[in-house]
């Protein structure tokens, strides 16, 4: 029985590396977004704050970002769907000596990589315009140099396979027999289509639609080609990572995770609830009025989380607006000079007591409240005051080996005064 | 002869017009979406980078020398290799495999511990959580694997805070940051296709190995991982592809040293606008990307159909 424990132990072990390398760093960025420090970390904690949130809103560059990134999604859905569909479609009728090489053309676009479909697009038209003999600032040439218009492009070609892939699922459940009956009652192709096709698909049509969408919205390699002058949310993201990074960035992915968790309990919650229902009405569940919960959210963890989420982020936004971390700032500040304070006083005694004593330098210093020597602390020894006396004695000595260089070291500050 | 039968077959089960809006997507779609525009890159790549006045003119004929500049670089007589470029390839094909590797080991148990205990909550649960990161943009992964590697991040800090290291270390600059993001960049596609082979096996054929007495590895080597075959060349493929393609987590993380080949890339394209040695790169990197994966398909005997699936 004991091997038995050791790889339940095991199992947990490895789970818990796994899920901590998957989650960990988005709930370390999370934290960032509330750290009033400019840089984002953690562990200097500075004070709790909103401040980036007001920041990122504030943000022309991004709002733009997210204004061009869902006209383009929309765009790409609207056209990635319509391609993914009709090619599911033909897959079911092909020759079938066709079938496989055909499989193999329309699954190839998502082992592109991005990069390469950003750039075969962006030359490919470029070319056709030239063929057409589209002159500079005629409407064509305008048209195929097109950020948005060469987005939808090459994202749709890679993105109309993702959603082929969810139509051939469904179609393989799909009995022709329907479509067939419709014919022989007297129905045209277009009228068996839409009565008949359409609604078995629509299901698969609105998850596709959700899944290119958010393939669409956060698509960079091929966008980063494509977009030319515009600017997509993610192409924004990029750049300012690039150039410099700053917190506003958190509370910016802070949101997308609070949005995609309430999204995925919502569809968790949704689902159990369908499951219930079928089940009362095969008669193997009881309907049971008993409890005080609603009843959507009987026997529904994912539900009771949904709503318990819900209210904590309205009490956050409602202290968000109240709440102002301007006093634990000043306290903070207050602080930093007080401690730099007791750091020159020290100093000063030490020099002091030093002069009292004789020139014979050798001799251990005189404050004797002392901590022993700990040369492996993390800030090197830089704060270890024997340091100190030490650097004061040979003045010009590039010391302080700590994370800090000597930054702090207090020689620095007595000569400024 | 035997394709007009096909296409008059198509257009008597789906009519005239739903046949041709049919036929119309799915052309626009596959050629000039896919196949054209390749053809027109791959084109571009044996072209000079003239000014538009010359395009056209003699000056305009087909040319090696962008694949040559991979090679020999800016040296004309072909005496030493452009050994930047060369290396940078060299490092992000392997770098890539290697990712690919480090994924289906992480990923294999996960996978087959949750394709093999079915419908429990805690399983929902965990596949819910597993689903959370990757509606995560790429760029804030890559943004908040920064915050934990950077100089004064928290694992140097933690590091320090232990008394492991004395000085922090420089994750970025060595890579490791780098190597850890593109990682955790596409883990998920790894993860997706092995569990859903997994789920489909049999739990009794697993039952009646150990049954007759196979050990632990035997039921993995004879029975989960032959099952699970397709599902993690499958993933291997989708990894492999979009990590020696990624763009994102190198710009991010990567040191201000080292380069990713689809890095040069944006470089010529963006930074010299020299379209066409851009082109060539990418020309470089797809055509030994799918070498490499149609080679270990061959390999493993897995078919294309299998992908995606």
């Amino acid at each position: 029985m004991s091997s038995a424990t050791i790889v339940r132990v095991a199992l947990g072990a490895y789970l818990l590396i796994f899920f901590s390398y998957l989650l960990g760093p988005l709930v370390v960025m999370s934290l960032t977004a509330f750290n009033s420090a400019a840089f984002p970390s953690v562990s200097p904690w500075a004070c709790f704050s909103f401040e980036w949130f007001r920041v990122l809103y504030d943000d022309k560059h991004i709002r733009e970002g997210i204004y061009y990134s869902i006209i383009i999604g929309v765009g790409t859905v609207i056209l990635s769907v319509s391609m993914g569909l009709a090619a599911s479609i033909v897959l079911t009728q092909i020759w079938p000596r066709l079938r496989s090489t055909y499989y193999t053309l329309i699954i190839a676009p998502i082992l592109i990589p991005g990069v390469v479909l950003g750039i075969s697009t962006l030359v490919f038209w470029d070319r056709v315009g030239k063929f057409l003999g589209a002159t500079d600032g005629s409407f064509l040439h305008d048209l195929f140099h097109n950020g948005i218009f060469l987005t939808i492009l090459g994202q749709s070609a890679f993105i109309a396979s993702y959603a082929m892939l969810v139509f051939v699922a469904r179609l393989q459940r799909f009995d022709p027999g329907l479509t067939e009956a419709a014919l022989d009652l007297g129905a045209s192709h277009t009228q068996a289509f839409r009565k008949i096709l359409l609604p078995f698909m629509r299901p698969a049509i609105a998850s596709a639609s959700v899944l290119a969408f958010l393939a669409s919205f956060e698509n960079y390699n091929t966008t980063t080609f494509t977009i030319i002058d515009y600017k997509t949310l993610t192409t924004v993201l990029a750049q300012k990572v690039r150039l410099g990074i700053n917190p506003s960035i958190s509370s910016l992915a802070f949101i997308i995770i609070v949005l995609t968790i309430f999204a995925a309990l919502a569809f968790e919650a949704s689902q159990r609830n369908r499951q219930r229902k079928e089940a009362i009405k095969q008669g193997k569940q009881k309907s049971g009025s008993k409890g005080f919960l609603p009843s959507f959210m009987r026997g529904n963890p994912a539900a009771i989380l949904f709503v318990l989420l819900a209210c904590v982020v309205i009490v956050m936004i409602s202290v968000a607006n109240s709440y102002s971390a301007k006093e634990c700032k000043v306290r903070v500040r207050e602080a930093r000079q007080i401690e730099i304070q007791q750091r020159i006083d020290a100093l000063k005694k030490a020099r002091a007591a030093k002069e009292l004593a004789n020139p014979g330098q050798s001799q251990a210093p005189a404050t004797g409240d002392k901590p022993a020597n700990a040369p492996s602390g993390a800030f090197g020894n830089v704060f270890d005051p024997n340091n100190l006396t030490d650097e004061t004695q040979e003045k010009e000595t590039p010391g302080g080996s700590g994370a800090f260089g000597n930054v702090f070291d207090p020689t620095n500050l007595n000569n400024d005064e | 002869m035997k394709k007009k039968m096909i296409f008059s077959e198509f257009f008597r089960n789906n009519g005239l017009g739903m046949g041709s809006l049919l036929i119309a997507l799915v052309g626009f779609w596959l050629i000039f979406l896919i196949v054209l525009p390749q053809l027109s890159m791959l084109d571009y790549s044996f072209r000079f980078n003239l000014p538009p006045a010359e395009q056209g003119g003699p000056k305009d004929f087909y040319t090696l020398s962008n694949y040559e500049h991979l090679l020999y670089g800016s040296d004309q007589t072909h005496q030493t290799y452009n050994s930047v470029d060369l290396m940078v390839f060299v490092r992000t094909i392997i770098a890539a495999m290697l990712v690919t590797l480090f994924n289906i080991v992480l990923c294999y148990p996960l996978a087959y511990f949750l394709g093999q205990s079915k419908g429990s909550g805690f399983v929902r649960l965990l596949v819910v959580l597993l689903i959370i990161p990757y509606w995560i943009n790429e760029i804030l992964r890559a943004f908040a694997l920064r915050i934990i590697f950077g100089e004064s991040g928290l694992l140097n800090e933690a590091l320090m805070f232990m008394h492991l290291i004395r000085e922090p270390i420089d994750f970025i600059r060595q890579d490791i940051a780098l190597y850890a993001g593109l990682g955790y960049a596409y883990i998920l596609l790894m993860l997706f296709p092995m569990y859903n082979v997994i789920e489909s096996l049999d739990r009794n054929q697993i039952e009646a190995a150990r049954d007759m007495g196979a050990s632990w590895i035997q039921i993995h080597r004879r029975i989960v991982i032959p099952h699970a075959k397709p599902g993690i060349v499958s993933g291997a493929t989708m990894v492999f592809m979009l990590t020696a393609g990624a763009l994102a987590a190198p710009q991010i993380l990567g040191g201000p040293s080292s380069l990713w080949f689809t890095q040069l890339v944006y470089q010529w394209f963006n930074d010299s606008l020299n379209w066409q040695q851009g082109a060539a790169y990418a020309i470089v990197l797809l055509a030994s990307t799918i070498v490499i994966v149609l080679t270990v398909m061959r390999i493993f005997k897995v078919n294309m159909g299998d992908i995606g699936k």
